[in-house]
């Protein structure tokens, strides 16, 4: 709101400057936005906030600025207007048909000529950003401005029929607006309509039908009072915002109307523009009753948490146009004793007024919040416990920090095109995808749809880093995934370039399918899990270069080389070779068994160890290896490592060469060789027998 | 290298060696030195024991002390000088010690996720529970609950992304993405009995084109208090708290250990939000000036880090608490803002774009 200091001081005596205001002001609930000089003027601009739109008004802030300097607010000579009259046989007709929509219509027929406003008041207009149109338009605006009460003019010769009629429009109804548009009605909407049509849209805009324009002589003056949620809607609806709808939207003062039309036919002779022709007319079929509130005393110091004094409130409350009556005890026979306080009447223009906490928020803010102790809450009870998740996510996070990925956080909402390969399918090995948690209203096509999966955000981060000169990229990001069926947490990373850091003394490798899967692993050890591998397909990842993570039976992700199409559509350069991996947290951690660890006691006999390789089938798997080893090994065998696996010169095509270590140890006695040596002949066996494996 | 003439005396002879020590820089020259000095032959020890034998018995006294003195401490002299030259020698397996080092790979943490666990562990150092909520929201948890009705003004000023088709559940209808983690505080109260002390962190959305200080989605740390006498003045100290222990530099500047809780390191303005009552904007002293007024701060010395309130008595019934026997107070802050303040980051893209030259100026 902005707001000119001349006019202020019109009501209140601040002889300091716009800064010392502002900086004060700012401190008492009105933040100053901007300050600039107009002449030998200032034009203040205050930020007001939702709640306050009485402060949408000359009148109003210097209300405010009057109490925060304990000073007077004055009532200017010949403004002091009593309740205007109201005779049902006097002056224009009104009819309010739509008494639910309108609660008050003030009308007041004028002669004019229409002309130039005076400068001063163009000047006045203009330096609070209202253009200046012609004196009979100005003076509705400069009423606004002053009073805070919208109004409006029609040019009375313009309208059809003897009277106003307050409305809601009919269906199909239009009405072209003072912009020049024409606009299509709904019957949920206000009019302000002749016995022909309708002239304006009710707190919202004027008609152009009726517009004042040069060659006006009668004109009808409105001040009016609309219900805010029908004005915020129509606004809505139309895409139409005013001055007049953003005031009434908010809640406006039921008592202004009359004074705001007082003001008006003064001004109108004042600056000779015209005089009104006769009485003021004023429907307010149900006048509202004035909110009342007891507010006890003990309230204020405990919800602020500090003492303001008895006369300090009441001052507060008064300047600011409340009706501050002692309530004793008697009075207030129905609260328990010794809340004795104040019966307090709220100012008809303080429609945030609702509730005896209201009351109190006046009293601190007025009072200063620069005078709150600091102090802390008393603890009642023990705290409870944090979401386990933060833990949990801050043990996976410092796992994949100290494997050298770097953390990622990238925004839940990406592209369709990205997400697609990336749904989970329907139907078990089916080509059926869920649909995506689709936005109804995106920023952009960028941002269509809530990431089903963390890797197309990873992705789109490894690609920015290649193209800005990063070879190497480890990224990784711990967040939510979306999906019809609901929400879960997740970490994914991706991995391109060299296995390890560039170093002048070693080989340099580049990233594989197994330094993938061991860094799975060893999120695994964070929850004290072991992870089984299987063969999966999924249509981000190559096949052959994919595999399922499965924790007792549960699938918990997947791990795996990134398709190269989907790389190349997501800008990576061509030939880069991404390795990604996705675990779902939610599901890991329910299959954690760190919650009933028990540690084992280390083992007090020693262990041997047995070197075997074999020659076998190359199509034959590692884990099918393993599988027959552990079947065919007696209870003493506890580790079996792939140390070798060779193909090449001397290894027969088809076949390959597996080097295995097993160990072996009891936690009860000393092996003996014999009994590991038979051990070993029965793995031989077994392998000779169902692999065909020949050993080396 | 000087002619050994005994007529100087030892004590000329000790000021002749310690020159002739600090010239030595190897091996050899060591040992020429001990030559010299204490060889069997045609050393300045055997020239002094030659001068003895022709000396008087008056002279013999002084000269026979003096003599075996300087030895002792030629003797330890070169003893000391051979271990330091030994220390200093190069072994043959040395390496090149300035080569660079196999350095393992290191993650870097992302500024936002070093904020977060950092204003977490304020509050968990205060007895707060650290909560996470769902992303995506109905509108009662959203808006409705915290007084915030269809139709009302105030929902002008959290512009909601809207999901295409809501997600429907026997008891709710999820049909947007949170505007605030406010709605958190609606789901844990309506769980929970009073007293309540928690923290909510998480990411929320608002419909805002990306510019220098905007970005779509951002993170909020939602702080919420509930319990019998909770004031206005408790939340001032607990933000002022949060504050200095975020931005330590508050805490100098207010210089006075005495103060309690740094007065001056934050203000309250009073300001309006639906679910508050009385409402405040906090403000900390400028980081950069501390106070004195500058660019940072548009020359007000204080920089607004969150808005904050007592909870609003139509929130309590809301969720069933009564609103006569119990108090709080909430506050939200905008994690982005205080990283942006924390580490002078101009551009909020930057925290999206995972800009590995960006990530790895923070640690871990």
């Amino acid at each position: 709101m902005k707001v000119l200091l001349s006019w202020i001081r019109e009501f209140v005596d601040v002889p300091e400057s716009a800064e010392d205001i502002g900086k004060l002001m700012s401190v008492r609930g009105l933040a100053l936005e901007g300050l600039e000089s107009h002449g030998d003027d200032v034009v203040m601009d205050f930020d007001v906030t939702a709640n306050r739109p009485d402060c949408l008004s000359m009148i109003g802030i210097a209300r405010e600025i009057a109490t925060a300097y304990q000073r007077p607010l004055k009532v200017p000579e010949g403004r002091d207007f009593s309740p205007a009259s109201s005779r049902a046989d006097a002056g224009i007709a009104i009819s309010i048909e739509s008494a639910d929509l309108c609660g008050r219509y003030v009308g007041a027929i004028a002669d004019v000529t229409v002309g130039p406003s005076p400068q001063w008041l163009q000047d006045r207009l203009i330096a609070c950003g209202i253009r200046s149109i012609s004196n009979v338009v100005d003076i509705t605006n400069y009423v606004l401005l002053e009073l805070g009460q919208p109004m409006h003019a029609f040019d009375l010769d313009k309208l059809a029929g003897p009277g106003i009629i307050v409305r809601r429009a009919k269906p199909g109804e239009s009405i072209t607006t003072l912009d020049g548009k024409k606009r299509t009605l709904t019957s949920d909407m206000l009019v302000i309509a002749d016995t022909a049509r309708a002239q304006a849209i009710g707190g919202v805009m004027g008609g152009a039908d009726s517009e004042v324009c040069a060659t006006t002589r009668r004109i009808v003056f409105e001040a009016a009072h609309f219900t805010p949620s029908s004005v915020r809607k129509t606004s809505k609806t139309l895409g139409l915002k005013t001055d007049a709808s953003t005031r009434f939207e908010r809640g406006m003062d039921v008592t202004a109307p009359a004074r705001a039309m007082a003001r008006a036919c003064q001004l109108l002779e004042q600056i000779g523009a015209g005089k009104a022709a006769g009485t003021i007319k004023d429907v307010y079929p149900s006048p509202q009753p004035a909110t009342s509130l007891i507010l006890e005393r003990t309230r204020v110091s405990g919800l602020l948490g500090m003492d303001v004094p008895d006369a300090h409130l009441e001052r507060i409350l008064r300047s600011l146009g409340f009706d501050v009556q002692s309530a004793s005890a008697e009075a207030s026979a129905d609260r328990t004793a010794g809340q004795a306080g104040w019966s307090i009447t709220a100012p008809a223009w303080r429609v945030d007024i609702k509730r005896p906490v209201d009351l109190i928020e006046e009293v601190g803010r007025h009072h200063g919040f620069e005078h709150l102790p600091s102090t802390f809450p008393g603890v009642q009870q023990a705290p409870a416990a944090s979401d386990p998740r933060i833990g949990r996510d801050r043990r996976v996070r410092t796992a994949l920090l100290g494997m050298g990925y770097s953390e990622a956080i990238t925004f839940a909402f990406i592209e369709a095109v990205a997400a697609e390969p990336f749904l989970p399918s329907t139907t078990l090995g089916g080509t059926a995808r869920e649909a995506p948690v689709a936005l109804a209203n995106p920023l952009s096509e960028k941002f269509a749809v809530m990431r089903p999966s963390l890797l197309p955000g990873l992705i789109d981060a490894v690609s920015h880093n290649r193209r800005h000169g990063r070879r190497d990229v480890q990224l990784f990001e711990i967040g939510t995934r979306f999906s019809p069926r609901g929400e879960s947490r997740g970490a994914g990373f991706a991995w391109t370039g060299l296995a390890s850091a560039d170093h002048w003394g070693g080989a340099r490798r580049d990233v594989d399918f197994f330094d993938v899967k061991g860094v799975v692993e060893q999120l695994a050890a964070v929850s004290v899990v072991s992870p089984a591998f299987a063969e999966t397909y999924v249509p981000y990842l190559v096949k052959g270069r994919a595999a399922a993570i499965v924790v007792n039976g549960q699938h918990v992700g997947v791990v795996g080389l990134l398709d190269p199409s989907i790389a190349d559509r997501r800008d990576l350069p061509s030939g880069d070779e991404v390795y990604v991996a996705e675990i779902n947290l939610d599901l890991l951690t329910a299959q954690a068994t760190v919650g009933t660890l028990r540690a084992a006691a280390l083992p007090r006999f020693p262990w041997v160890v047995r070197d075997v390789s074999i020659l076998v089938d190359d199509a034959l798997s590692a884990g099918t290896v393993r599988g027959t080893i552990r079947s065919a090994a007696p209870g003493t065998l506890i580790d079996i490592r792939e140390f070798d696996r060779y193909q090449g010169k001397g290894i027969p095509d088809g076949k390959v060469s597996l080097s295995l270590r097993l160990t072996f140890q009891s936690p009860e006695r000393t092996l003996t060789d014999e009994e590991v040596q038979a051990g070993m002949q029965h793995i031989i066996d077994a392998l000779t027998r169902d692999l065909q494996a020949i050993q080396r | 290298m000087s002619t050994i003439d005994t007529s100087i005396g030892p004590d000329r002879a000790r000021e002749i060696f310690r020159a002739e020590l600090a010239d030595v820089r190897t091996d050899a020259e060591l040992q020429a030195l001990r030559t010299r000095w204490v060889g069997r032959n045609h050393s300045w020890s055997a020239a002094f024991m030659e001068a003895l034998k022709t000396a008087t018995p008056e002279q013999k006294k002084t000269l026979g002390k003096g003599a075996n003195e300087l030895k002792k401490e030629v003797e330890a002299a070169l003893a000391e000088r051979e271990a330091s030259l030994a220390a200093a020698r190069r072994p043959a397996n040395a390496v090149d010690i300035t080569l660079p080092g196999r350095t393992p790979r290191l993650g870097h943490r992302h500024p936002l996720s070093l904020i977060r666990d950092e204003v977490g562990g304020i509050f968990t150092r205060l007895g707060y529970q650290v909560l996470e909520g769902p992303e995506i929201e109905d509108d009662y948890h959203n808006f409705e609950a915290l007084n915030m009705p269809e139709e009302h003004p105030a929902r002008d000023m959290q512009d909601t992304f809207y999901l295409q088709t809501p997600i429907k559940s026997v008891n709710q209808t999820l049909s947007l993405l949170r505007t605030h983690t406010s709605a958190m505080q609606i789901r844990h109260m309506e769980q929970n009995a009073p007293p309540v002390r928690l923290v909510a962190i998480g990411p929320v959305y608002r419909k805002d084109e990306l510019d220098l200080t905007h970005t779509p989605m951002f993170h909020q740390v939602e702080g919420l208090v509930v319990g019998k006498g909770v004031t206005l003045a408790d939340l001032k100290g607990t933000l002022a708290a949060m504050a200095e222990a975020l931005f330590p530099s508050i805490r100098s500047a207010v210089g006075d250990g005495a103060t309690h809780s740094g007065q001056a390191a934050i203000r309250f303005r009073p300001s309006f939000f639906p679910y508050t009552e009385p409402s405040a904007e906090v403000d900390i002293q400028c980081i950069k000036c501390q106070g004195s007024g500058c660019a940072m701060c548009k020359r007000t010395g204080w920089i607004e880090i969150l808005g904050s309130g007592m909870v609003h008595p139509a929130v309590f019934e809301a969720v069933g608490y009564d609103p006569n026997e119990v108090t709080g107070f909430a506050f939200g802050m905008g994690v982005e803002r205080v990283a942006l303040l924390k580490w002078g980051v101009e551009d909020i893209r930057l925290f999206y774009e995972n800009d590995l030259r960006f990530l790895e100026q923070f640690g871990l």
